[in-house]
């Protein structure tokens, strides 16, 4: 059962108006537009996972952090993301990071971003 | 300080109206002073009430008094003879310079807070004069707190996480909320019982600020949270004494207390019995002290453990 992390992104709300169009319409049943969802969530988790290369950094200072039930969000202020290409200013992010492992119990990834937490807020 | 001035009073009163070195038109820093001193002293001039004042203020502030009586006396080299030198700063006379130092004085008689550099009350130090009890022991960091709040209600950990800010809680890893706020820096662990830990602020007064802090963030968020039963569980200090030592030594004449395994620890673990402190001492000389209730206890086993560390300072 993949994240529906990513429902709530441009291409995620777009997919979700359009088959809520649909169902308006009465031209696709709810029962498939949840599957359309659902098929939705697996593939661009394989899709970002597999088909996507290029590396981007980013810097800010941590405004707010968060972690229950295994998901991490952050509001970073004046960020910099930084691409070989580019660099792109902002002055408020809002980061939601779930485990990149779904089946292990507390992955490094996950240690490394409690640490970071706690040192960035104070500093 | 009353003392102080009589005996420099006597002082001056050796020389009641010698003008000869001193006169009006003369120039102020002339090489013919004879109590010359680092401080480009003037001779007793008069003695009067007025200079002795004037030497407790260039006791405090001598810089700034020797610019203004430059000034001053240009202005008044056209005056009157009798007029009293105010503007020359009186000196007492003689070697006795070093013995009042009067400018070390009002250092010794400071009151002693808590927050200030300790001065040190074995007895050995003395002998040495005052500059060395600045010197030897830098400043007792003043101990950090670990508070524990009973915050009187039963808490739904998963709501706090959820709704209050810079919180985390993995319920799978350790069974506490932890929450941070920035002032004062502190963290806290938010237990469901109700019961709360609160660590990492630098005094008595911030801990409990911030564990207040705590338990208001809990109430904005709809829990019946009161403050009740703060108590201080443990305060940490650190200090320097500035010189080396030798573990090796201490745990074999102190073995009763010590434990020291370097290739453990590279501190020796010294568990004082009175008062009940246990510290961390390290070949640099730096010491970590640990286990105190109340600030006091550091202190006091600090002057336990200095004449100690003092026998086994390195010498090489």
């Amino acid at each position: 059962m993949a994240y529906q992390l990513y429902r709530n992104t441009t291409l995620g709300n777009s997919l979700q108006e359009s088959l809520d169009e649909l169902i308006q319409t009465q031209q696709i049943t709810p029962q498939l537009a949840l599957q359309v969802l659902l098929q939705f969530d697996k593939a661009i988790n394989t899709a970002l996972a597999n088909r996507v290369r290029n590396r981007v950094n980013f810097r800010g200072s941590l405004n707010t952090y968060r972690f229950c039930d295994n998901v991490w969000t952050f509001v970073l202020n004046d960020v910099e993301f930084r691409e070989v290409t580019e660099l792109v200013k902002v002055d408020k992010v809002k980061i939601v990071a779930c485990d990149g492992k779904s089946d292990s119990s507390c992955s490094a990834a996950d240690v490394l971003l409690c640490f970071c937490a706690s040192a960035l807020f104070f500093f | 300080e009353e003392k102080n001035n009589n005996h420099i009073f006597k002082k001056f009163k050796k020389n009641p109206h010698t003008m000869g070195a001193m006169t009006p038109g003369m120039p102020l820093f002339s090489p013919m002073m004879p109590y010359g001193s680092g401080l480009t002293p003037q001779p007793v001039q008069n003695t009067n009430s007025l200079s002795i004042l004037e030497e407790q203020q260039r006791q405090q502030q001598a810089q700034q008094q020797q610019q203004q009586a430059q000034q001053q006396a240009q202005q008044a080299s056209s005056g009157t003879s009798g007029q009293t030198p105010q503007l020359f700063h009186s000196q007492a006379v003689g070697g006795s310079t070093t013995t009042a130092l009067p400018g070390n004085t009002p250092l010794f008689t400071t009151p002693l807070t808590p927050m200030t550099p300790i001065t040190p009350a074995t007895p050995s130090s003395e002998t040495s004069g005052i500059v060395p009890q600045l010197q030897y022991v830098s400043h007792l960091i003043p101990p950090t707190p670990i508070f524990v709040v009973f915050s009187c209600c039963k808490l739904d950990l998963k709501t706090i996480a959820l709704r209050a800010r810079n919180a985390e809680y993995n319920p799978k890893r350790f069974a506490a909320v932890i929450m941070r706020i920035r002032e004062p820096r502190t963290t806290a662990l938010i237990f469901s019982s109700g019961k709360m830990v609160c660590t990492g602020a630098k005094s008595e007064e911030q801990s409990r600020l911030a564990a207040r802090k705590y338990a208001r963030v809990v109430q904005k968020l709809g829990f019946p949270a009161k403050f009740l039963d703060f108590k201080i569980q443990n305060m940490v200090g650190s200090c320097d004494v500035k010189f080396p030592i030798r573990l090796e030594g201490l745990v074999l004449t102190h073995q009763q207390f010590s434990s020291y395994e370097p290739e453990l620890f590279p501190g020796l673990i010294y568990r004082m019995i009175k008062p009940r402190i246990v510290l961390l001492i390290f070949v640099s000389g730096k010491v970590v002290l640990t286990g105190a209730k109340v600030r006091g206890e550091i202190y006091d086993a600090f002057e336990n453990i200095y004449p100690i560390l003092k026998g086994f300072r390195k010498t090489t």
